[in-house]
């Protein structure tokens, strides 16, 4: 009688193979079926390159990266409100905890109260009394604000670089000033210069960073008040913004980024100087200075203040009113914009037009970040199984410039019915960032909230 | 309105010409010689001091490619370069130009080289 098979009980740690086996063959499934990894792009791998030097590099030197001033997470700048969420031992604050960074390297205070950073622009000789206090400018849009006929312009004043002047040389520049560990400012023993190849993944970086073309002004703006303050920022009679903000970028015209003496250094009760703290006058480019500073791109200012180079002015209503009021009609500039008014009137504004101008920009700014959210969105959808990581960090961005948008329009109290779309594109944002199995939808749905909030800002053109 | 916008645009960018782009010089005091990006070996010269002629303010440097006369004007910086014994860089003076030396000149102009805008000289003491 044939015997019937017998069913011998499975060991547990057979079971636990079989379980790993069914678990890799699953693995193995899902990266089959994700899309194929994209081939390696030599431009982007010298970018990635230049990213994580930017944001992991302390060149040898006090523990600070290009990305401790630079964050990304505040549009490569900082303020006292992100200062404020800071740790004491972050690397920013590293003259509160060295020793030989504790005179002359920064001012606490200053950084803490208004984002200042300590510079010696005018060298390195008198450290007690030559010293200038500036905020971070942002790097966003640098390949359309840099180039000017008479080379490069980079920093506040527009001489930021070293060496060629060049936005490469920039970096070198300032792992000498913010970088050392002592003030000797010793190579090879207190920081690490950049090398050639380093610079070159650097600028690739920086070059890629925000918006890589000017605007093309007019914009068929739908909201009322911000369809009228691009007239008066158009109008070289009234607002003559356009002057030297051609396009609400930085350029008088394509590649020449200029600088001008604005008065910003005459505005009277300067918060800084109203600590009582030494914040010397600065001089602006040059050495000693001419007092003209660069003309910064106004795209993506009203995410980015504090503004001016010396953190002056908080919102971007009160930038626009600066250029109402006499530090500015007394400048050269503001002079000679007078000059060549038939009425000799410089900038004259009233409190409506101040708030039309910078509802305009604060729309300018919101558009740019909706550019920004749908191109990272787009990275991030349908990544191969390999690019998770950059997935997630795309995501990460993209929910950081939809929260950007949403606060610049709140803030001005524009687009109500945008700023719902945008909400809910945040949340899509989030939900797609937590979870890979519905990513690719979710992010669709988010795609599609960011282009209806677009629609509400401005009419397509084709 | 649009020859005043013409006239504005032009008088404006009149303006900006005032500013002359030469780069911000502070922190190139601590680059070390031949390490200036972009600059080293394009735009300068590296070799030993072979003259120093104190009265006409120039000095003569011997480089691979040969001997070249260089004028030091008040505007020219001159900077002590001490990394080679770990020490920071100083302001230096004409006086510090000494034949033997080594030093790297950057030319003003870069198509005639005949005016120093800066010069790094080397000292070991």
């Amino acid at each position: 009688m044939p015997r019937e098979p017998r069913l011998t009980p499975l060991h547990p740690s057979r079971v636990l193979v079989a379980v790993a086996t069914l678990f890799a063959v699953a693995l193995t499934v899902a990266a089959c079926i994700s899309p194929p990894d994209k081939p390696p792009d030599p431009q982007a791998a010298l970018v990635a390159k230049g990213r994580d030097l930017f944001f992991n590099e302390t060149f040898g030197g006090n523990g600070r990266t290009c990305g401790t001033c630079h964050r990304e997470e505040r549009n490569f700048t900082i303020d006292a409100a992100f200062i404020a969420t800071l740790p004491n031992n972050d690397a920013l604050f590293v003259a509160e905890f060295t020793p030989a960074l504790a005179r002359n390297f920064e001012n606490p205070r200053l950084m803490r109260q208004f984002g200042l950073i300590l510079e010696n622009l005018d060298g390195f000789d008198d450290l007690e009394n030559r010293f200038v206090m500036r905020g971070v400018p942002h790097v966003l849009g640098l390949r359309v604000s840099v180039a000017s006929p008479q080379g490069p312009r980079t920093g506040w004043s527009g001489d930021g670089a070293p060496a060629d002047g060049s936005l490469r040389a920039f970096a070198t520049g300032a792992v000498i000033q913010h970088f050392t560990k002592r003030l000797d400012r010793v190579a090879g023993v207190d920081f690490r210069l950049p090398t050639e190849p380093e610079l070159d993944a650097l600028e690739a970086f920086q070059l890629s960073l925000g918006r890589q073309q000017d605007l093309a002004l007019p914009l068929a703006l739908k909201g009322t008040v911000p369809k009228r303050g691009q007239e008066i920022f158009l109008d070289n009679g009234l607002g003559k913004c356009n002057v030297c903000h051609g396009n609400a970028g930085a350029n008088l015209a394509p590649g020449n980024n200029a600088n001008f003496n604005t008065g910003v250094e005459d505005l009277p009760d300067q918060p800084a100087r109203l600590t009582g703290e030494r914040v010397p006058r600065d001089d602006g480019f040059g050495r000693p200075g001419d007092g003209t500073f660069n003309t910064p791109p106004l795209v993506e200012a009203a995410d980015t203040g504090p503004f001016f180079h010396n953190n002056a002015i908080e919102t971007i209503e009160g930038a626009v009113a600066f250029y109402d009021g006499q530090s500015f009609n007394n400048s050269p500039s503001g002079r000679f914009l007078a000059s060549t008014d038939p009425n000799r009137i410089g900038i004259r504004l009233d409190g409506t037009q101040v708030v039309a101008v910078a509802a305009f920009l604060r729309v300018i700014n919101a558009l740019e970040n909706i550019r920004q959210s749908i191109e990272l969105l787009r990275v991030a959808e349908g990544a191969g199984f390999s690019q998770h990581e950059e997935a997630k960090r795309a995501l990460r961005r993209a929910a950081a410039e939809t929260r950007d948008s949403i606060k610049v329009l709140a803030g001005g109290g524009l687009h109500p019915e945008a700023v719902a779309a945008l909400e809910r594109a945040l949340r899509l944002t989030e939900k797609a960032a937590r979870g890979a199995l519905t990513r690719d939808e979710r992010i669709r749905e988010a795609i599609a909230a960011q282009e209806k909030a677009r629609a509400e800002l401005v009419a397509e053109t084709k | 309105m649009r020859t005043l916008l013409s006239v504005t645009g032009i008088l404006v960018a009149l303006l900006c010409a005032i500013s002359h782009a030469h780069g911000q010089k502070a922190t190139e005091q601590f680059i070390p010689i031949g390490q200036s990006p972009g600059v080293s070996l394009k735009v300068t010269s590296i070799g030993e001091i072979a003259d120093v002629n104190a009265a006409a303010r120039t000095v003569t440097i011997a480089d691979p490619a040969g001997r070249r006369t260089v004028r030091v004007t008040d505007q020219t910086r001159i900077w002590l370069d001490r990394t080679r014994i770990k020490q920071s860089n100083l302001s230096g003076s004409f006086a510090d130009l000494r034949t033997g030396r080594r030093v790297e000149v950057k030319y003003a102009d870069p198509a005639r080289r005949e005016v120093a805008e800066w010069v790094k000289v080397e000292v070991g003491e």
